[in-house]
């Protein structure tokens, strides 16, 4: 594998630092059915997603976050109006999808997603 | 030569690995939360194409020393020098040590199995009662 070290990237017109690239892009991501916990393959750093409970969820990281990643996002789709909340560690990520934040019955979505950014350990 | 970053070499894996959906799941109970339906541990077709090439993974006792690493310091696995290829069995073994928590496959001690590694085909498709899952403790003698 060859290395590109450079410091800045640009297509002409507008220029960035690499690090803004490097260091912005999602460092972990998946994509499962949480209705047969099938995880569709475009992952990235995922050793595997537990599947804790309706709508609970825990994707596992096989590269640790240095701290919690500092910033998280996520997506489901489910036949209902629903929520959904990420907790995220340095080696693991709580993932909860559920029909409200108050007083929650937590639904199976079938296409949930997640992303994570941060610096890793 | 170095092996530099593991994410270096988990992004490198997947640019030219094709996945593997692995035959496998693992049902397990954690002890310490009796009151917790069975948890299905379903690994990553990434993960486990990086896992059967080898020279991606670190060694599984890397990430066990590194539980007791307190986030912010650096940790061990990441620039750990990556083993060889495994099988998917011994695959599925080095991600029970490294995401179920020791409790269940280490310090448990009861008589009741809290820890199956299973086909995929035995996992319920129907969920209406996933929040009542247990491992079924029935289990074929030897005549």
């Amino acid at each position: 594998m060859s290395t590109l070290n450079v410091s800045n990237i640009s297509d002409g017109t507008d220029t960035v630092e690499t690090g803004y690239v490097v260091n912005g892009s999602a460092k972990a991501h998946v994509n499962f059915d949480g209705t047969s916990i099938a995880i569709r393959t475009g992952s990235l750093n995922i050793a595997s997603v537990t599947d804790n409970s309706t709508g609970k969820y825990t994707p596992n990281f096989t590269s640790s976050f240095n701290d919690a990643p500092s910033a998280t996002g996520g997506m489901t789709i489910a036949n209902y109006p629903g929520v959904m909340r990420v907790n995220p560690s340095t080696g693991t990520c709580q993932v909860f999808t559920a029909t409200s934040y108050s007083g929650a019955a937590y639904i199976d979505g079938t296409d949930t997603s997640i992303q994570c950014c941060g610096d890793l350990a | 030569m170095t092996h530099g970053h593991l994410w270096d070499r988990l992004a490198e894996a997947k640019s030219h690995l094709a996945p593997v959906q692995s035959k496998y799941r693992v049902l397990f109970e954690d002890p310490t939360q009796p009151d917790e339906p069975a948890k299905v541990l379903v690994p990553d077709p990434n993960w486990m194409a990086a896992a059967l090439a080898g020279n991606v993974l670190p060694p599984i006792d890397t990430y066990l020393r590194d539980r007791d690493v307190p986030d912010g310091q650096p940790k061990e696995h990441p620039y750990a020098k990556p083993i060889g290829p495994m099988t998917e069995e011994e695959a599925i073994e080095y991600l029970i040590q490294k995401d179920i928590p020791p409790q269940v496959w280490r310090d448990y001690k009861g008589n009741r199995s809290v820890m199956k590694i299973v086909p995929v085909e035995l996992i319920p498709s129907d969920r209406s009662f996933r929040n009542a899952w247990k491992i079924n403790q029935e289990m074929e003698l030897a005549a």
